[in-house]
């Protein structure tokens, strides 16, 4: 009567074997045990489990390498030099190493597997670097496509560090997403504000984290922050400022700019601040930053539309930036005491500022910005 | 519907979190030779050329970032956004590597959009694909044909 039902019971009870067998081989094969992360020859160690990635592993401990995609291998960033013997390069991470790079064993650490111990070399900076939870007490809408959002940080509540640096949000799985990924904002409040964490997103059409914070974000979420990182930062010298950005690479200078002014700082510098816009509906902080004008007598703004619209009115410099900013140069800009120049856009504004800054006296090595692309 | 071993690899490769998180098939529910094959046949009934269509997708891309990361006009017609992002997208097929970028391309005659990147270009110029109905970076023959 019940014969039909040897066939699958035998089936299942072969496979339900078949899968013991994998789950036993498994915890024997990748068994890794305890390694060792041994970090810049001592100077930080850690014991922990083996089998998962040197980057999540990490960050774990509590030592984060920046990363944009989250681990997945698809943005080059969490790049460290390793001194020991972890094997050839993946064909994983081949496209986002040079060639010197590759000679000097430079890995990405989301695609090294902990077999056994490893030493590895780390920027001394990355020890300050920590995860913060934070809830978003606003949002306000700068443009048609540009927001302000300030984060209260709640644990740990207060963060350290120099104007221009940035910092990692980490959107979590919405929609149709299921992974969580991390993207780099240059902060836009003040270090003396250690509370809060104030950044400007730029909404990228089909981008996952702009479209997060613009249709999806409100006021009383919980989000997490990875930071801060960067090299992006003022110089103490007397040489003046040469500061040039679009659309959301206002946020570090925003920041720069009312911490010179909270203290004081830098009191020979003279700062020029260039800021291009395409029209009047893509322009931002005008009555804010001409108010800093009178409070900062040496702070010079000089923003410019490169294709103002009649409905805009302007009178105030038109072109591309690049043009008005070789104009200056040539014509406005005193080098009496030197000049450096900071930059924070896309490779292509970055680049095309470079060549007019070399060509109008501007040392290479005195040219400073952040690399998000 | 029988795939080979390639076809099954670069199916898989296009879903949601291997290449890029959203993925290149959208809500797109047929195999990938039958969308090609789709967009393949709307190419030839509008005219179209993949080479000559990926020329003019660069051309704008190329102009457009003159801008400098804001957006400009091109060819008194276009309004051109170029945005860069940090990495690189392999192409599914596994035959290069394409710089991580959004290109978005308003035409200001149709008031159509369009939003492409390097591994769009690359996409249609040698596999002739214009990713799945849903993908935000679909290539649309018909959107195609209106804007350029």
């Amino acid at each position: 009567m019940i014969d039909f039902l040897y066939g699958p019971l035998i089936t299942a009870g072969l496979a339900a074997g078949l899968a013991l067998v994998i789950v036993v081989l498994d915890a024997i094969v990748n068994n890794y045990g305890d390694v060792k992360i041994d970090i810049n020859e001592g100077q930080r160690s850690y014991t922990v489990r083996g089998g998962a990635n040197l980057l999540g592993t990490m960050a774990a401990e509590g030592v984060f390498v920046p990363s944009a995609c989250g681990g997945r291998g698809s943005c080059g960033a969490c790049k460290v030099r390793v001194l020991s013997d972890v094997g050839p390069h993946l064909p994983t991470e081949l496209p986002y190493l040079s060639a010197e790079e590759v000679t000097q064993n430079v890995r990405l650490a989301c695609q090294i597997k902990l077999k056994k111990d490893i030493a590895i070399e780390l920027a001394e900076e990355l020890f300050s670097v920590k995860k913060f939870q934070s809830t978003v007490s606003s949002i306000k809408t700068i443009t048609h496509d540009i927001k302000e959002a300030v984060f209260r940080l709640d644990n740990p509540g207060e963060i350290e560090f120099m104007a221009g640096q940035y910092v990692q949000l980490v959107v979590p799985p919405y929609g149709t997403f299921k992974e969580s990924v991390q993207r780099a904002y240059s902060m836009s409040s003040k270090p003396g504000d250690r509370q809060a964490v104030e950044l400007l997103i730029r909404l990228v059409p089909g981008g996952i984290a702009t479209t997060w914070v613009h249709q999806f974000l409100k006021e009383g979420d919980r989000v997490e922050l990875v930071g801060p990182f960067g090299e992006f930062h003022v110089r103490d010298t007397t040489a003046a400022m040469v500061c040039v950005a679009g659309g959301s690479g206002m946020a570090p200078f925003k920041s720069m700019f009312y911490d010179i002014l909270q203290n004081s700082s830098y009191p020979e510098k003279e700062i020029w601040y260039f800021f291009g816009a395409r029209s009047g509906r893509d322009m931002f902080y005008l009555d804010e930053l001409r108010q800093l004008e009178t409070l900062l007598p040496r702070f010079h703004f000089v923003p410019a539309l490169s294709e103002p619209s009649s409905d805009d009115k302007w009178t105030g410099e038109t072109g591309l930036i690049t043009d008005v900013l070789e104009r200056f140069l040539k014509e406005r800009i005193g080098t009496a005491k030197g000049l450096e120049g900071y930059l924070c856009g896309s490779p292509g504004m970055i680049n095309a500022c470079t060549t007019v800054m070399t060509r109008n006296g501007i040392n290479l090595e005195k040219i400073y910005y952040d690399k998000f692309a | 519907m029988k795939y080979t071993q390639i076809e099954r690899a670069v199916q898989e490769r296009m879903r949601p979190g291997h290449i890029t998180a959203l993925g290149l098939l959208g809500d797109d529910q047929r195999p990938v030779a039958d969308i090609m094959q789709a967009d393949s046949e709307a190419f030839s009934r509008l005219g179209m050329d993949f080479d000559q269509v990926a020329d003019l997708l660069e051309h704008l891309r190329s102009a457009g970032q003159d801008g400098l990361g804001e957006p400009i006009t091109v060819d008194n017609r276009y309004l051109v956004s170029t945005g860069d992002a940090r990495g690189v997208l392999p192409c599914p097929w596994n035959d290069g590597v394409h710089h991580k970028n959004a290109i978005t391309v308003q035409d200001q005659r149709s008031g159509r959009t369009i939003i492409y990147s390097d591994l769009s270009i690359h996409l249609l110029r040698v596999h002739h694909f214009c990713q799945g109905k849903g993908s935000p970076f679909r290539l649309d023959p018909d959107t195609l044909a209106a804007i350029l």
